[in-house]
């Protein structure tokens, strides 16, 4: 589904990943864990086309994808739910969900997907016309997941979904992806903490320093507590 | 009476010129946070199309309406693949921007020269004719700015709000990333905007040459007042240019019927200047404006 | 614990380098031989039989050459839109010229007040101003610049002179000098001017109020959070930027025995800022190239007439977004690798 070939990429006068090989297969949900700043973001960054990598390939179903425009790249069918949710504060709920679809279903498609949304975070339904920017913390996470899971998609691209959230809604949100996962979506995750991707992961991949140290099935290296302690302290 | 009349009827039509130049400029300014120096020149661009069409062509001003309003949202999107895309998000775009936009309108202007000639030029109205209300001399076409100008900026709303394209505008002018992570084109969408600020720039260039002569200069004062009353309103405020256009169109009409010509402009920069001083967003402006 | 110890546990300061000082980055050898060439230039050019009007042509340039430097400062240092350099150029134009034709006095003497007058008007505006964000910049300077030109159009007898502006003002003299010889003498004090402009500004661009500017200008965030007081610096730039402006339109008013108002119109504007532009903005040697090539060109452009605007105004849209930097950046790159002096080695680090 998605492949990621000795991706190189980085910032003005500092390069973050030192070439990161990566595959998420149909239906997979692949984690990504790794302390702050080693690059999760830049790599999710990378493969969406919000940076241009410096070298390396991305391939979605087969077709490379690496230096395409993130608005083309997104139409292709990849969703990246972004660190720090990027809503669009002057827009209401509703709104932002329909941006979400913005590529065009028809209309029964999309309600459907927002039947879908709503069946997940009940609420959104209720407070339709509230302006993003006067929602909590948790809720702009919800609403942010909420307009992902409203694009066509083919695998979703999800950016620390806990940061910031209180456990209460930190558990709300991983079991909303659990549930999206077990829907039949193929998810890359890029998470700091092991403790909550358990339900959700196939394959987990640990990052260290723009570089990829280990991979391995999820129930093997997420048991392993001194690993994880030792990588992400 | 008449005196008063005659105040609110210059103003409530000045208001709607000002408010029908300025929509333009903020709608870009929100959208690309780009200050286009060139909005005379749009202006110009439609004037001198409508010009064309109806003495060269022989065309009914009816028909010249459109095509000059065509003329001037195709030379912005023009203006825009030229000038503009090189060098979004790049650092020195407020730079570029500013000069290119001052060359253009200086280039615009010269071509205007070249090709017509220096002579005022006499745009046709699309209403002819006016009648007398209250001792004032009302004009159709004063009544036609007027409603263009409340017309378009409604339309102008409706159109942000509830369609897909307007909806992607507000998008892109809020988070920008997340636009084209919705599959938004980014670039594109700016050119949309310049392009529907340049359709509005000519309307105003064909409906208003009536009332003045045209000529290849006639595009830098619409451009001041449309700066003006932009920053009065708050940039990349919707609402701030329709009111402002207003506020600052009637307050200049009553100081010019009851204090004589020459205290207007004098009296609307005065109201500029306390406006940035107490509130230097603006009406309604948006975003913070550093104060030291 | 003794004074001693304490002072050999302190960090040592590491010496001045005086190698890395600016003004040993300019070979001594290209000042003195461009000084040179300045004083040397009437007599060569004297020798031609255009050499009178090659001379006019070098006042010209001189002091478009100051006022381009002075916007270019604020502007491509400071990054303050300004649009008041050519009214502030008025000002200083009109203050001399009425010292003189209204009151007599010597245009020497009175010359001596355009930059004052200048720099008190450009406190005026920039005390409101400078303090608000570039665009109502933009639009507060273009008020004052359409403000000074009603007023003088429009003002009083003795400013007007009846709408345009001021005609018959006395020139300088120098002795009974006419002709050739007083175009010299003309020349002379033109030099010097610009000399001082150019010398002064390339002081301050190098100077430490010129690394905060550009700092300012470069990450203005960063810049404040370290303490650089933004607002007192853009004044003080623009205070500097209107001294020469003003001192430069005191002296046309005298080589040109008046001021009209027609010095407000566009072109004025556009030709400083093709200047700045053509030439390199934000560079220090951008806007004394542009005007040179802006003035040099201009010969063969007259001839175009209306094409003129419509070439310039093409050329300033094209280099802003195609080539920023302008040419200077080419000439200084050329400079650098065959004219100026071998940088040092460095220092031995202990």
């Amino acid at each position: 589904m998605l492949e990621v070939k000795s991706l190189v990429a980085g910032y003005a006068g500092s390069e973050v990943l030192h070439g990161i090989d990566l595959v998420v297969e149909d239906g997979e949900g692949v984690v990504v864990l790794g302390p702050n700043g080693h690059g999760k973001t830049t790599l999710l960054r990378a493969i969406t086309g919000l940076l241009p990598p410096r070298s390396g390939a991305v391939f979605l179903e087969g077709r490379e994808i690496t230096r395409w425009r993130a608005d083309v790249i997104a139409a292709a069918g990849i969703v990246h739910i972004p660190q720090g949710d990027l809503l669009f504060p002057e827009m209401t709920v509703l709104e932002n969900l329909l941006m979400g679809a913005y590529h065009r279903p028809t209309w029964s498609e999309r309600n459907r997907r927002l039947e879908r949304v709503y069946d997940l975070f009940p609420w959104l339904k209720d407070r339709g016309s509230q302006l993003a920017r006067t929602l909590s913390g948790g809720e702009r996470r919800m609403l942010a997941l909420g307009r992902g899971l409203m694009a066509k998609a083919k695998v979703m691209l999800i950016d620390e979904p806990s940061l910031g959230l209180a456990p209460l809604t930190t558990q709300q949100i991983y079991a909303s992806i659990r549930q999206v996962k077990e829907a039949g979506m193929a998810i890359l995750l890029a998470d700091e903490n092991a403790n909550h991707v358990a339900g959700l992961a196939d394959r987990v991949y640990l990052l260290e320093t723009g570089v990829l140290v280990r991979e391995g099935p999820a129930d093997q290296l997420l048991k392993d507590k001194a690993l994880l302690e030792s990588y992400l302290g | 009476m008449t005196q008063t009349v005659q105040a609110v009827w210059g103003g409530v039509l000045f208001g709607s010129v000002y408010g029908l130049m300025a929509l333009g400029l903020t709608l870009v300014w929100g959208a690309v946070r780009l200050l286009n120096l060139a909005h005379g020149a749009l202006f110009v661009v439609g004037a001198y199309a409508a010009y064309w069409v109806t003495s060269s062509l022989h065309l009914p001003i009816l028909v010249a309406l459109p095509i000059g309003v065509l003329a001037a949202a195709g030379f912005a999107y023009a203006m825009h693949m030229a000038f503009i895309r090189p060098v979004l998000g790049k650092p020195g775009f407020d730079n570029s921007t500013l000069i290119a936009t001052v060359g253009i309108s200086i280039a615009v202007s010269a071509a205007a020269l070249l090709i017509f000639n220096p002579q005022y030029k006499v745009v046709p109205p699309v209403l002819t004719g006016n009648f007398i209300l209250a001792g004032v001399q009302i004009t159709n076409q004063g009544l036609l700015v007027i409603g263009a100008s409340l017309a378009l900026f409604a339309a102008v709303y409706a159109y942000l709000t509830y369609t897909r394209h307007g909806m992607a505008i507000r998008a892109v002018s809020q988070q920008q990333e997340a636009a084209s992570l919705m599959s938004i084109p980014v670039e594109r969408t700016y050119g949309l905007v310049i392009a529907i600020s340049g359709g509005l720039a000519g309307v105003a260039g064909v409906l208003l040459s009536p009332f003045f002569f045209l000529s290849p200069n006639s595009g830098f004062n619409p451009m001041i007042q449309a700066l003006i009353v932009t920053i009065f309103g708050g940039l990349g405020s919707i609402r701030g240019a329709l009111v402002a256009g207003f506020v600052l169109g009637i307050f200049e009409s009553f100081v010019e019927v009851f204090y004589g010509v020459a205290w207007a402009q004098p009296g609307v920069f005065l109201l500029i200047i306390v406006m940035l001083i107490v509130r230097p967003n603006g009406l309604f402006g948006i975003g913070e404006v550093r104060r030291l | 614990m003794s004074a001693d110890v304490l002072s050999a546990n302190a960090p040592r300061r590491p010496a001045l380098d005086q190698e890395a000082a600016p003004w040993r980055r300019v070979s001594v050898y290209t000042v003195a031989g461009l000084l040179l060439a300045g004083l040397l230039a009437p007599w060569v050019l004297t020798r031609l039989t255009i050499g009178g009007y090659l001379l006019t042509l070098l006042i010209l340039f001189f002091m478009q050459a100051v006022v381009a430097q002075s916007w270019n400062l604020i502007m491509g240092y400071g990054g303050i839109y300004s649009f008041a350099q050519v009214a502030l150029f008025a000002v200083g134009g009109w203050t001399s010229g009425v010292l003189v034709h209204s009151l007599g006095w010597n245009p020497f003497f009175a010359i001596l007040f355009s930059p004052i007058v200048a720099v008190l008007a450009a406190l005026g505006i920039g005390l409101p101003t400078l303090r608000l964000r570039g665009v109502y910049v933009v639009l507060l300077t273009l008020a004052f610049h359409e403000l000074a030109r009603v007023f003088t159009v429009t003002g009083p007898r003795f400013i007007s002179g009846g709408g345009y502006g001021l005609v018959s003002v006395g020139t300088f003299q120098f002795g009974d000098a006419v002709g050739d010889q007083r175009t010299i003498y003309l020349y002379y004090v033109a030099a010097v001017i610009f000399a001082i402009a150019t010398f002064v500004i390339w002081r301050v661009i190098h100077s430490p109020l010129g690394v905060a500017v550009t700092a300012l200008r470069d990450s203005e965030t960063y810049a404040v959070s370290r303490g650089i007081n933004q607002f007192r610096i853009r004044l003080v730039l623009f205070a500097i930027s209107a001294f020469f402006t003003g001192l430069a339109g005191g002296y046309m008013t005298h080589y040109n025995g008046g001021i009209s108002t027609t010095v407000f119109d566009f072109p004025r504007i556009i030709d400083l800022l093709a200047m700045i532009v053509i030439g390199g903005w934000g560079t220090f040697g951008g806007p004394i190239l542009g005007a040179g090539i802006v003035i040099g060109l201009d010969q063969y452009l007259v001839a175009i007439g209306d094409y003129r605007a419509l070439f310039l105004g093409l050329i300033l849209a094209v280099i802003a977004v195609f080539a920023p930097q302008g040419l200077w950046p080419l000439i200084r790159s050329t400079y650098d690798k065959y004219l100026a002096p071998e940088p040092s080695a460095p220092p031995a680090v202990h």
